[in-house]
């Protein structure tokens, strides 16, 4: 496994930002290594990917770790960059973006549901640390329900967007996203498989993984910054679709997949704008 | 050349096509929906791009995507649009980013009147975004004819200086029909004075040195050099650093970048009667400046000693037309008095400085002749109440 990872990151990464600035047991690494290695698995090269990334810990820790070209945009609008590129790019580049999940639910949004809707093809990666943990661990959109943050001393009360009928993985197979799955970073291996298929998407693709954050959420949450409490706690709280059981907070696996079943935004974009130019109509 | 009676909006479209752009992403507001709606007609018939985004923030999100990827991009609106800009210009700012930005002034603050021109963003203008360290290049039309050839130059201007540089119109502007003339070919439009800069792309170091030096060409993905772009501190390769030392040097660049070479820009100004050290300058910008233009004309019949100066370039402020110990003059479409300060700031220490402001609606030449005769006399120029404050 050891001569896999650096066999992975000397193909793909930037020496420079290896091994990261992230803190000491953050499960962010093996959320990066499952992208990455979904990349290699799929026979992509580094010209073949642009990557993206956003403010926060996800953000900032995978930013200019890509050998390829990379953007980091500013919070929450990576989405709508990301649609400005598209329109740009050759439609055979593939767009990945690393975010979190204060950037994907909270402040972009709007974007993100936007980006859906015009089906533009991109997979977002959602890196989810249950809150806003670079500022310090408030509570987030998919904080765990009565967790307590540094915001939410007494335990979060407001409904987050992982409720019965108002998930935000429902929210945006309403508003036309072709792909879409959830797993724990500790999934390993399915999860490689599922952000293939998301790549594979010829479309607007998004894979929610929360991960592991022992310095802010579980010092708080769990009263304990040992790894291997906050890995085990949410290890526990995760459960496949289907087998969901009394307490699971995270049903894993793929949500919907309707792949390339819509017109691509690149596609349509440039197809009208071509019938525009030739015949004055569409 | 061919001859339309057409609005600003028109004018602006021609010359964003004629500029190169292929990429247009805007949100509708009042009074600079025309534009989004006649880019929405144009450019695919050119084989451009016109998007409607959700906001106007995604929107100018959505044109540095697009610049990134290579696309000449633009976009536009009006005051309350604009302040939604401040996230995405900061960014287009801090990567280095070529793009146009339009701005068509009405009455504020806030909603205000939609429909009626206002001058209330000039100091915006100058800090559209947070965080200092940066200078910004914003032109001033006053005509739509102008409107097309400011649109021209603010795109040759934005890839020779990797920055979002922006064009300040008005609702009378960009609304109004006037005779306009569109070159239709490269001669045309090199004896009309416009100026066109190719996009290049950046083949590394991979973001950019510290230098003042024009024409390194921009961040362009895509192409595999390996680009990195970031609104981070930016090593000179494009790494995200938070160090002191790497951000002087990032902000280095920002500012000197355009400070040194304000020579490319200007000489965009109109002066008119200033050859004899006039009593009075009048100075204006946009709308305002055709009334005054008209005004000093019939002043100098009256025999006033009276002369105009227009500013075209706007920002950087162009401190060298205020030198001369006189008597100042500011009309504005605001009432709080904004180019006012700026010009307070710029003139030699007892010259005096009036303000003449009105908002909504053009000043008329009656009242631009009387406050010329008043401050020739001495006379003050306030009077009561809401009216008119004193300055």
């Amino acid at each position: 496994m050891d001569y896999q990872s650096s066999k992975l990151s000397s193909t793909f990464l930037r020496s420079r930002k290896i091994p990261s600035t992230a803190c000491s047991g953050c499960g962010l690494g093996m959320n990066h290594k499952i992208v990455v290695q979904a990349i290699q698995e799929l026979g992509l090269g580094v010209a073949d990917v642009i990557w993206g990334t956003s403010i926060g810990c996800a953000g900032r820790q995978t930013f200019g770790t890509w050998k390829g070209d990379s953007f980091a945009g500013t919070h929450g609008r990576v989405y709508a960059i990301a649609r400005g590129l598209r329109i740009a790019m050759p439609p055979e580049k593939k767009i990945i973006l690393t975010v979190g999940d204060g950037d994907a639910f909270g402040i972009g949004i709007a974007h993100l549901i936007h980006a859906a809707r015009s089906n533009a093809d991109m997979t977002v990666i959602v890196n989810d640390n249950l809150g806003y943990q670079s500022t310090g661990g408030q509570y987030g959109w998919t904080t765990p329900q009565g967790s307590k943050t540094d915001s939410s001393p007494y335990g979060m009360f407001e409904p987050n967007l992982m409720g019965e009928g108002m998930d935000v993985l429902e929210i945006l197979k309403g508003a036309g996203a072709t792909f879409l799955a959830r797993h724990v970073s500790m999934d390993g291996l399915q999860a490689v498989e599922t952000v293939k298929k998301a790549i594979q998407n010829k479309g607007f693709s998004l894979v929610h993984m929360p991960y592991p954050c022992p310095t802010n959420f579980a010092s708080r949450q769990l009263g304990s910054r040992n790894q291997v409490n906050i890995f085990r706690w949410i290890q526990s709280h995760a459960a496949p679709l289907g087998e969901e059981k009394a307490g699971t907070i995270w049903a894993t696996g793929i949500w919907h997949d309707a792949s390339n079943s819509r017109p691509e935004f690149n596609e349509f974009v440039w197809e009208t704008v071509e019938k525009i130019r030739r015949t004055g109509k569409i | 050349m061919k001859r339309y009676l057409e609005t600003g909006n028109f004018a602006i479209t021609e010359g964003a096509i004629l500029a190169g752009c292929t990429f247009f992403a805007g949100y509708p507001i009042t009074p600079a929906t025309e534009l989004a709606e006649s880019m929405s007609q144009r450019l695919p018939q050119v084989g451009g791009v016109y998007l409607q985004a959700e906001d106007e923030c995604a929107a100018m999100h959505m044109c540095i995507g697009a610049s990134l990827g290579g696309m000449k991009a633009m976009t536009a609106t009006s005051g309350p649009g604009f302040i939604l800009y401040a996230d995405p210009y900061g960014w287009a700012l801090g990567c280095e980013t070529p793009l146009v930005v339009l701005n068509s002034g009405r009455v504020g603050p806030v909603s205000g009147i939609t429909g009626a021109p206002g001058q209330g963003e000039f100091y915006l203008m100058r800090y559209p975004t947070q965080g200092g360290n940066f200078e910004t290049i914003c032109l001033a039309p006053n005509s739509a004819q102008e409107c097309m050839a400011m649109t021209v130059e603010a795109f040759y201007l934005s890839e020779r200086f990797r920055m979002p540089v922006s064009v300040l119109a008005d609702q009378l502007i960009t609304d109004g029909f006037e005779d306009i003339s569109v070159p239709e070919n490269e001669n045309e439009m090199q004896e009309m004075g416009y100026r066109v800069w190719p996009r290049k792309i950046c083949q590394g170091p991979e973001f950019y040195p510290a230098t003042d030096e024009l024409d390194i060409p921009p961040v362009v993905l895509g192409h595999n050099t390996g680009a990195l772009c970031s609104d981070w501190t930016p090593t000179e390769e494009g790494y995200d650093i938070e160090e002191v030392e790497a951000h002087h040097k990032h902000a280095y660049r920002l500012i000197y970048k355009v400070r040194n070479n304000r020579h490319i820009f200007n000489h965009l100004y109109e002066k008119k009667y200033m050859d004899d050290d006039p009593d009075l300058v009048v100075v204006s910008y946009g709308t305002p400046s055709r009334v005054v233009n008209t005004a000093v004309t019939r002043a100098r019949q009256q025999g006033l000693k009276v002369g105009a100066l227009r500013l075209i370039n706007l920002w950087p402020f162009p401190e060298e037309h205020f030198n001369r110990r006189t008597k100042y003059l500011i009309v504005e479409l605001n009432w709080d008095g904004q180019l006012v300060r700026e010009v307070q700031r710029a003139v030699p220490k007892d010259s005096k400085v009036h303000f003449l402001g009105s908002c909504g609606d053009l000043p008329t030449l009656p009242s631009l002749n009387e406050a010329f005769e008043k401050i020739l006399k001495d006379e003050s120029l306030a009077r009561k109440g809401w009216e008119l404050e004193e300055w």
